[in-house]
């Protein structure tokens, strides 16, 4: 066990840090001169250009470049940002806990909505409610999600009046959690509905039944609890879809979280802002696998810690 | 509206009656399409900036209705005989929000930090030659100027010379803290969502054209991003919102309804206008920019996308600024001839078989791309086949200068429809002096005479001066105005709020603003 | 994702018989019409849209859909139904391209990785599993910010961000084609490795790797459009549904009809796809048929 959890750290631990060279690497694959675009604001002279580029210390060896990157780094220093010129950190850590808020909501929503949906669809296969449940699970994964967020935004906030449109409490994070939510729904019911498929056909609940044990109870006992753990073991790479997916629908609904964030840096070209969020957002879906992986190792024994 | 709109409005509504407290403070909400890019008036330029520097801090002098710099915090000012050498008398009294008294020591600590530090203002050009500032007694400053500055005045009357008390914490200046004189105090910011703004109840007015001179009678000012127009509009109606942009689109609806109260700001000093690559093929030809400006319809085009909220605007400079005069303009400018754009393009070598393939560069908001759409449009028709690039602000400066950098490039120069707004006529020397705000076009006869709307005081000179200028810049076809206002000067405003103002370039007021319950 | 499971089903595909047989169940049918039908008015999109999808006034501005413009018109008055009938061709340009540069650069780094094996595979694959964990969305964006914005810089963006997932599968294929007997004979026989790599495990993966491709245009359509959607891809005047969509939100009161038919288009097409690849994993996989 100690094993596989060193194992897996040690892996997170290299993918961080091939994402601080990718990252350091981004600025000079930009065509043209990175300094000039990033700082040729109003009224700024050759010379003020070459000020910058020396005191970025982007003017030096790309070694030498990534050296010092890597130690402000480690003083939790990511640079500044152009527009605006803060520290990035900064603006990350105030705009991220907006994105934790949108996700546990939406994967909360997701899991709920879309694991009941699976269950009956695979409990009654091949009946109606089967089918039903499956052309709204195959529609949903077809459904863009900034459309869908579209569409919810026009009936309930617009039309209907229901909700409120520009807060950032937790009654305006009822649509774009939605959203997030029920197209991440989608997909778990799909995987549900297999995952339990493959349960219901296995001996030992075949075998529950036979022996007369009531139906509910069966599937309590042994289906359900054996059935999740392959979906629970799913959850990983959901949450790094809907991490994805929360950059699109926070654009939606203005929910002011790392994925607006990003979007506007790439629109302003804010290259240290870039930087900086590719290397927090790999780094936070990185771990959060690990812990998934981890827990899941712990809550399912049959796990060989290869 | 339904029943069942009826109902649950009504319902909702109860429910926040029962929620709000009657003895609560008072809050104005603002929202507005983007957030502020800094706190520190010498780290951005933009209007959203801008627009809330003015509620933070003040500044020397202020323009009244007619947008003529007048006395301040500033109460009076002399000019040496040779015109060199100002000296402010400072109003006495005023407190800084951290209660400390407001003196000539803040002022020279604003001009140094702007001008000498290490990481001078982004518009250190606009605060003209100065040699130095001397704090001559705690209540008078004097400021030496290497060269006469004819736009030192109405610069002092601008948010980019707001002052900044010296009792800031240079560390988390501009990001979490700001101390000025203005109206409101920085309770916090949250970046990209709002800026939360108190009542400075020790606030006096000098010289802004506003009734109250006291403190604001509300407690809290939210200046909330709401980026889409519908959200925003939404949030108008169920009252979350108090002040907005509205979309352009439903302003004669809204009109219609009379529910809000629709606010257009006037002399607002924004010019939106044509500029091109010209270092480069195929814009280094005159004839080339004037095909496109006779190319365009901009009358039609604001008809369409701000339906009578815009003005056609002939100058480089805005109406309302300096040196603006529509018919002088006119007689320089280009109306819409697609026949004679053709021509031009004849004579280039353009033609149908071969049409001249560009770019054009917008930015975001304000439906400017769509004016952009409409543009292109136009423009398929006399043979220009345009592709549209939309950017923010800021990059869109640093693309253009980029773009005039790029000499030996074989990719076909760009144009763009660029936008100032400015108390000045000065904008022309930022833009067009040599080495010039994007590095497009200079000449030393241009140098030359942009020198002289500097170093011109007397009033009548400067306008020959100016308008010199302005024939000069349109006779080459380099700055070829469009219309104005151009983004921003729109706002809705909520039935209970009574008395929101915009005073001149574009400065929004709320001392007079009062909320009814 | 499901590349191990997919990896040994996916080989009888490509067949005739399976092709027939992908029209015996439900959803492969409904994919192939939906596709086929994609496909059809791209081709013959100057024949059924009435107007031309740039022409601003066609009509009256922001009209309700009407028997002249059956989907309404835009705010230049351009007629909706006929960019949405040209976007269809934009759609699958996006979706061959993007998936077109994915599945070569994959193939290429998962048939190396795989046949070389050694420090070659292991450098090569940590690669792959870091890009894999960065998501899809951030390389997009990471390119975008390089390459700068416009809708051919967001097809090499979607293209480049799924390069790691073809890695992955053709390297799963590559493991278990290298054990079977015809391979150990070919390395016997003192074949090549120019000879190994293309004459005998190329055309031993390619057939799986069409299947997980054209799975693939669902998600390369459905990136594209949100690209576009947030003013990163397609740029004005072009009649790409995300962007169609992006401008119709400072309108979705005053004319819902912007909203609801480019939303509607990209939805069908990625069902489509989606339902094709439901028929195609069910063909495979006759344990999941059965049922």
């Amino acid at each position: 066990m100690l094993r596989y959890l060193l194992k897996r750290i040690l892996a997170a631990l290299v993918t961080i840090w091939i994402t601080t060279i990718a990252v350091t690497l981004l600025i000079h694959a930009v065509p043209g001169d990175p300094v000039r675009i990033m700082y040729a604001k109003f009224q700024s002279t050759p010379e003020q250009i070459e000020e910058i580029r020396q005191r970025l210390g982007l003017d030096q060896p790309i070694w030498v470049q990534y050296w010092r990157y890597m130690e402000r780094l480690f003083e939790g220093d990511l640079g500044r940002s152009i527009v605006g010129d803060q520290p990035v950190l900064d603006i990350l850590l105030t705009r991220f806990p907006p994105t934790v808020a949108l996700a546990a909501t939406s994967l909360a929503i997701a899991v709920i909505i879309g694991m009941t949906l699976g269950f009956l669809a695979a409990y009654r296969r091949g009946t109606l409610v089967d089918m039903g449940a499956m052309v709204v699970a195959i529609v949903g994964v077809s459904m863009p999600h900034f459309w869908l967020g579209l569409l919810l935004l026009f009936f309930f906030a617009l039309e209907l009046g229901w909700l409120p449109v520009a807060g950032s409490d937790w009654r305006s994070l009822i649509l774009p959690a939605l959203t997030l939510g029920l197209a991440n729904a989608a997909v778990l019911a799909r995987l549900t509905r297999s995952a339990m498929i493959d349960i219901f056909d296995q001996d030992f609940v075949r075998t529950a039944h036979a022996k007369g044990l009531p139906k509910t109870l069966v599937l309590y006992r042994h289906a359900l609890r054996s059935g999740l753990v392959p979906v629970v073991a799913m959850l990983g790479l959901q949450f790094a879809y809907l991490m994805g997916g929360a950059i699109v629908v926070e654009n939606v609904f203005a929910w002011n979280g790392v994925g607006r964030l990003a979007i506007e840096a790439v629109f302003a070209r804010d290259y240290p802002l870039i930087q900086g969020f590719i290397l927090f957002f790999a780094t936070v879906v990185v771990v959060v696998s690990v812990i998934i992986d981890v827990l899941y190792a712990v809550v399912d024994p049959r796990i060989r810690y290869s | 509206m339904t029943l069942t709109r009826l109902l649950t409005r009504s319902v909702l509504l109860a429910g926040a009656t029962l929620l709000t407290l009657p003895a609560s403070a008072q809050e104005l909400v603002w929202a507005r399409y983007g957030d502020i890019d800094s706190l520190d008036p010498h780290r951005a330029t933009s209007t959203l900036s801008m627009q809330v520097w003015d509620q933070i801090y003040d500044t020397l002098l202020a323009f009244d209705m007619e947008g003529k710099a007048g006395p301040n915090l500033a109460k009076s000012w002399d000019l040496s005989d040779d015109g060199l050498t100002y000296t402010f008398a400072l109003q006495e009294g005023v407190l800084c929000h951290d209660g400390s008294p407001f003196d000539a020591n803040d002022v020279k600590f604003t001009v140094d930090r702007a001008l000498f530090g290490d990481n001078p203002s982004l518009t250190k050009t606009s605060w003209g030659p100065i040699e130095s500032v001397t704090a001559v007694d705690p209540m008078t400053v004097e400021f030496k100027m290497a060269s006469k500055f004819g736009a030192f005045l109405p610069f002092l009357a601008d948010s980019f010379s707001s002052m900044v008390c010296d009792t800031v914490d240079a560390e988390t200046f501009g990001s979490s803290s700001a101390i000025g004189t203005g109206p409101f105090k920085l309770v916090e910011w949250v970046k990209g969502d709002t800026v939360e703004l108190e009542k400075n109840p020790d606030y006096k007015n000098f010289g802004k054209p506003v009734q109250n001179d006291g403190p604001v009678s509300f407690d809290k000012l939210i200046v909330k991003t709401v980026p889409e127009a519908q959200t925003r509009l939404a949030a108008l109606k169920t009252g979350e919102v108090h002040v907005a942009e509205p979309p352009f689109d439903d302003i004669a609806a809204i009109k219609e309804e009379g529910e809000l109260d629709i606010v257009v700001a006037e002399n607002t000093g924004q010019n939106v206008f044509w500029e091109f690559t010209i270092s480069r093929p195929p814009f280094d030809d005159v004839r080339a920019r004037q095909a496109i400006a006779y190319g365009t319809d901009p009358q039609m085009a604001i008809d369409i996308i701000y339906g009578g909220l815009s003005q056609r605007e002939w100058c480089p400079v805005a109406a309302g600024v300096f040196g603006n005069d529509q018919e002088f303009c006119k007689s320089h400018g280009y109306p819409y001839d697609p026949e004679k754009a053709k021509a031009l393009l004849g004579e280039l070598g353009y033609g149908p078989d071969n049409p001249l393939e560009t770019t054009m560069f917008v930015w975001t908001g304000g439906n400017r791309h769509k004016l952009a759409e409409i543009f292109q449009a136009q423009l398929a028709q006399i043979g220009v086949n345009v592709g549209i690039e939309i950017m923010d602000i800021g990059t869109m400066n640093a693309r253009v200068k980029e773009q005039n950098e790029m000499t030996d490039s074989d990719a076909p120069g760009t144009f763009d429809m660029m936008t100032w707004g400015w108390y000045d006529p000065d904008i022309l020397y930022a833009l067009w002096h040599s080495p010039g705000a994007y590095s497009g076009f200079q000449t030393p006869e241009l140098d030359a005479m942009l020198e002289k709307t500097r170093t011109t005081i007397d009033e009548e000179e400067r306008l020959k001066a100016v308008q010199d200028v302005i024939a000069y810049l349109m006779k080459n076809a380099a700055h070829i105005g469009l219309y104005t206002p151009g983004w921003e000067w729109v706002f809705a405003v909520r039935p209970e709020v009574e008395g929101f103002k915009v005073g001149p370039f574009l400065h929004p007021m709320f001392q007079d603003v009062t909320i009814s319950q | 994702m499901a590349a191990g499971a997919t990896k040994a089903k996916v080989e009888a595909f490509g067949r005739p018989p399976a092709m027939l047989a992908l029209l015996k169940s439900p959803s492969g049918t409904i994919g192939l019409i939906l596709v086929a039908m994609l496909v059809i008015v791209a081709i013959l999109a100057p024949f059924i849209a009435p107007f031309d999808p740039l022409r601003m006034a066609s009509g009256p501005r922001l009209q309700p859909p009407s028997t002249a413009h059956i989907f309404g018109t835009d705010d230049f008055g351009r007629d909706v139904f006929s960019r949405i009938v040209f976007g269809a061709r934009l759609t699958l340009q996006i979706g061959t391209i993007a998936v077109g540069i994915s599945l070569t650069a994959g193939l290429l780094i998962g048939l190396v990785a795989g046949y070389g094996g050694g420090w070659v595979e292991r450098i090569l694959m940590r690669l792959v599993d870091v890009l894999f964990s960065f998501t899809e969305i951030v390389i997009a964006l990471a390119c975008l910010a390089i390459f700068g914005i416009g809708l051919t810089n967001a097809m090499i963006a979607i293209g480049i961000a799924s390069i790691p997932f073809y890695a992955r599968v053709t390297h799963s294929i590559v493991l278990v084609e290298k054990n079977k007997p015809y391979f150990e004979a070919a390395v016997s026989a003192g074949a090549g490795h120019v000879r190994l790599l293309f004459h005998h495990l190329l055309p031993n993966v390619l057939p799986t790797l069409i299947v997980v491709g054209t799975l693939g245009v669902s998600t390369a359509v459905l990136a594209a459009a949100g690209l576009s959607f947030l003013g990163l891809g397609a740029q004005p005047p072009a009649p790409e549904w995300g962007f169609m969509l992006s401008s119709s939100r400072d309108l979705i009161s005053r004319a819902p009809w912007m909203m609801i038919f480019p939303g509607l288009a990209i939805m069908v097409t990625v069902l489509g796809f989606n339902l094709l690849g439901d028929g195609i994993r069910e063909v495979l996989d006759p344990r999941q048929r059965s049922r």
